[in-house]
């Protein structure tokens, strides 16, 4: 049993339980004016191209360098993540080689990967597991904010190491594609509906909207 | 209006559900991502650069990643791989070169790793020990690519954009060159040892050599090469020389090229001519004779001092050499006599015509070659062993002119053609103080000892009596001259002797008389009429 299905309309702002005049256009919120929607618009096809947008800059991110180092002697450095997190890994620091792999490289490919699952199962109107797919769209908005580390890395040490004619470092075109995934698995993450999971309940729920 | 109809069992239409097939514009976003990975994408693999493969002997100082591929001190490329070659015997490094040099990757295009490098020509690559070590690349002139290279052990000395010629020398021994010995012309330096390998059948050494421009128009198809390397010291019949080049060729070697002066029209060699490599200047400017003529020459004499390539001197220049020297076994008479083979060259004794193309006439017919011999034999031409060296005892064929010799007629069907000869002046003296030895040897020196003894011993015998009967004789007969002399003395020679005394007086008168002429010589000085007057009166 959903709103949807009793003819009632949550507004997504105040939080206000009305019934809509038309509940194929469900207006106004009589509290806070805010447009009501039984659905998010287009969350599934919205979804879509954002987790589709954020794999395909991923390639990029990671075969680009993220940073170029300058030094005195000798040609520039350039470092991709995989570059760092090896070098990290053979300096013998191996924990923080496991944080810049984590954060980097693991999350983005996990947050892309369940948002995709969580797309397919709705549309498949799958009925299993949804306590656990709710729970596994929480993680995935939650952990979006962290998955910034090496963005921030990299802003620092340019900002900072700036010893121009010994050494100078300079953020490579890795970065923007790094952060252009950050940023677009968030927003797919937050287009996406998690009402949609409890929709395969009732046959008549429309799949969109 | 006033019937209530009912219309319950009126069926409801079916609701046709709202197609909704429109897409969302938030496809624009993975659309826009995607052409800009595969724009990034495209561009990566327009840019990148052709991967070749450099096989070295061994990977001194190559890193994948670090190491790059330099040309002109401009990176172009990046190793990316280091491995051993199957065999295990060389190393295989993997290059990534930028497309914008992949134009220099042609087929005679050579690598080399940089590193310092200490010779005695120069110290180069101190860079590299900043740097760290780098593969060189030297594009070459080929218009053929390539991506398999194998790599070389030293830099090469000229770079490709250097102008001038590289020349191939042909020679059996290396002697002391090296990479980078420098080429010499009139002992300046114009170029230097660029290469060297054995050839394929492994008899001959083949050296690359570059002649910067402009002193390649020098290296002309009648130069020739010699090994300036260290000293050349010759001994032979012209004496002792010593010739170098300079020091750093005394060092590391060196090698000299020369244009002969007699060169006629001499064009300029082309790129990768091939020159033979002699030995020695001597050697290199040997006029290259083509046309020679072979003669024996039968000495009665020792032939020690006369080697192999010893001048045939005629007035005192060389018109050829010998070739042989060696003993003829007479089978009719049972012995064996000297026998020097010399080579002459016919046009070394025309040199100087006025109508060249009459001595090449008269050089190339053969008739003409011998009716010339037998004109200078009949003149009295014989072939002398002369000493060219007193102090090496060197010796040398002379060919010279005895206008008393007898003729000789030349038998022109022998061959070789034998040469009358003279015995040497040298043996000449020799026999004459042999001749004088043997006269001496002849004289009865025994007897004439024995004579002067007994000569000796009369005149001994003579001087014993002359000593004993003779001198006491003497001794009294000077006493009785010397009492003679004291007697003397005193008559005549003393003081008081009386005729001394009566010498003094005569000497006074004398004086006197000397005076009164004189004064009366004066007054006639004075008064000349006295002559005929006489004497005046004083007080006038």
């Amino acid at each position: 049993m959903t709103g949807k299905t009793l003819g009632l309309v949550v507004c997504e702002c105040c939080g206000l339980l009305s019934k809509p005049v038309d509940i194929e256009a469900p207006g106004k919120c009589p509290r806070c004016g805010e447009v009501l929607a039984l659905r998010r618009h287009d969350a599934i096809q919205r979804t879509w191209a954002l987790i589709i947008a954020a794999a395909i800059c991923f390639i990029p991110a990671n075969v680009f360098p993220v940073m170029v180092s300058k030094l005195l002697v000798g040609v520039p450095e350039d470092d991709t993540i995989i570059s760092g997190v090896v070098l990290l890994y053979k300096t013998g620091s191996w924990h923080l080689a496991a944080i810049v792999l984590i954060a980097s490289i693991v999350i983005p490919m996990a947050k892309i990967a369940a948002l995709a699952y969580l797309l397919i199962s709705v549309q498949r109107r799958s009925l299993k597991g949804q306590q656990e797919r709710l729970r596994l769209y929480r993680l995935v908005e939650f952990v979006g904010r962290w998955s910034m580390l090496d963005v921030f890395v990299v802003t620092f040490t340019v900002a900072l190491i700036q010893l121009q004619p010994l050494m100078s470092i300079k953020p490579g075109a890795g970065v923007l594609f790094f952060a252009a995934v950050v940023i677009l698995t968030m927003i797919a993450a937050e287009q996406f509906d998690p009402r949609l999971i409890w929709d395969s309940n009732n046959k008549q729920g429309g799949l969109h909207d | 209006m006033t019937e209530d109809i009912d219309l319950s069992d009126v069926p409801e239409s079916t609701t046709v559900p709202k197609k909704k097939m429109r897409f969302s514009v938030v496809w624009i976003i993975p659309l826009i991502a995607a052409i800009v990975a595969i724009g990034i994408a495209v561009q990566r693999i327009l840019t990148e650069g052709p991967t070749i493969t450099i096989v070295f002997k061994n990977a001194e100082g190559i890193e994948a990643g670090k190491t790059f591929v330099k040309y002109k001190d401009v990176d172009i490329g990046e190793v990316t791989k280091v491995t051993l070659s199957k065999d295990f015997q060389k190393v295989v490094v993997t290059a990534k070169i930028d497309k914008s040099a992949a134009g220099l990757l042609m087929d005679d295009a050579g690598f080399w790793i940089e590193q310092p490098r200490a010779t005695l020509s120069g110290i180069s690559g101190i860079g590299t020990l900043l740097s760290g070590n780098y593969i060189g690349l030297e594009p070459g002139k080929s218009k053929k690519e390539r991506r398999e290279f194998y790599g070389l052990d030293v830099p090469p000395a000229i770079t490709f954009d250097q102008p001038g010629k590289r020349f191939i020398l042909q020679t059996d021994t290396l002697g002391s060159i090296g990479h980078g010995s420098p080429i010499y012309f009139r002992q300046f330096n114009v170029g230097q040892v660029t290469g060297y390998d054995l050839a394929e059948n492994g008899e001959s050494i083949k050296i690359e050599v570059f002649v910067r421009t402009p002193y390649d128009k020098y290296v002309t198809d009648q130069t020739r090469f010699w090994q300036a390397s260290g000293i050349d010291v010759t001994l032979g019949a012209e004496g002792f020389a010593v010739r170098t080049q300079s020091v750093l060729s005394m060092l590391i070697g060196g090698i000299a090229f020369e244009t002969s002066t007699s060169a006629e029209n001499p064009k300029p060699a082309a790129e990768k001519a091939i020159f033979a490599l002699f030995n020695s200047r001597k050697e290199a400017m040997a006029n290259p004779e083509t046309i020679f003529t072979k003669y024996v020459l039968h000495f009665n004499e020792t032939l020690r001092g006369l080697n192999v390539g010893a001048p045939v001197m005629y007035f005192g220049l060389p018109v050829g050499e010998v070739s042989a020297v060696g003993l003829e076994y007479n089978q009719k008479q049972n012995r064996a006599r000297p026998r020097v083979e010399i080579v002459l060259y016919p046009g070394r004794f025309m040199t100087h015509v006025k109508q060249a193309f009459y001595v090449e006439k008269k050089v190339q017919s053969k008739a003409e070659r011998q009716s010339f011999m037998q004109t200078a034999v009949d003149h009295g031409l014989r072939a002398q062993l002369r000493s060219g060296n007193l102090l090496t005892g060197q010796r040398f064929v002379a060919l010279d002119f005895f206008p008393n010799a007898s003729g000789v007629k030349i038998d022109w069907s022998k061959s070789p053609v034998e040469l009358p000869v003279m015995p040497s002046g040298l043996q000449d003296i020799e026999m004459k103080i042999n001749n004088i030895l043997g006269k001496i040897e002849k004289m009865p020196l025994d007897d004439i000892g024995m004579d002067v003894k007994k000569l000796l011993e009369s005149i001994d015998s003579l001087v014993k009596r002359l000593d004993g009967e003779v001198v006491p004789e003497v001794k009294t007969n000077l006493e009785e001259l010397k009492r003679v002399l004291e007697n003397i003395n005193t008559t005549l020679v003393g003081q008081d002797a009386p005729t001394q005394q009566q010498l003094r007086e005569a000497l006074k008168e004398i004086t006197r008389a000397a005076q009164g002429v004189q004064s009366l010589v004066e007054y006639l000085e004075r008064n000349p009429e006295a002559l005929i007057q006489g004497k005046k009166q004083e007080n006038r």
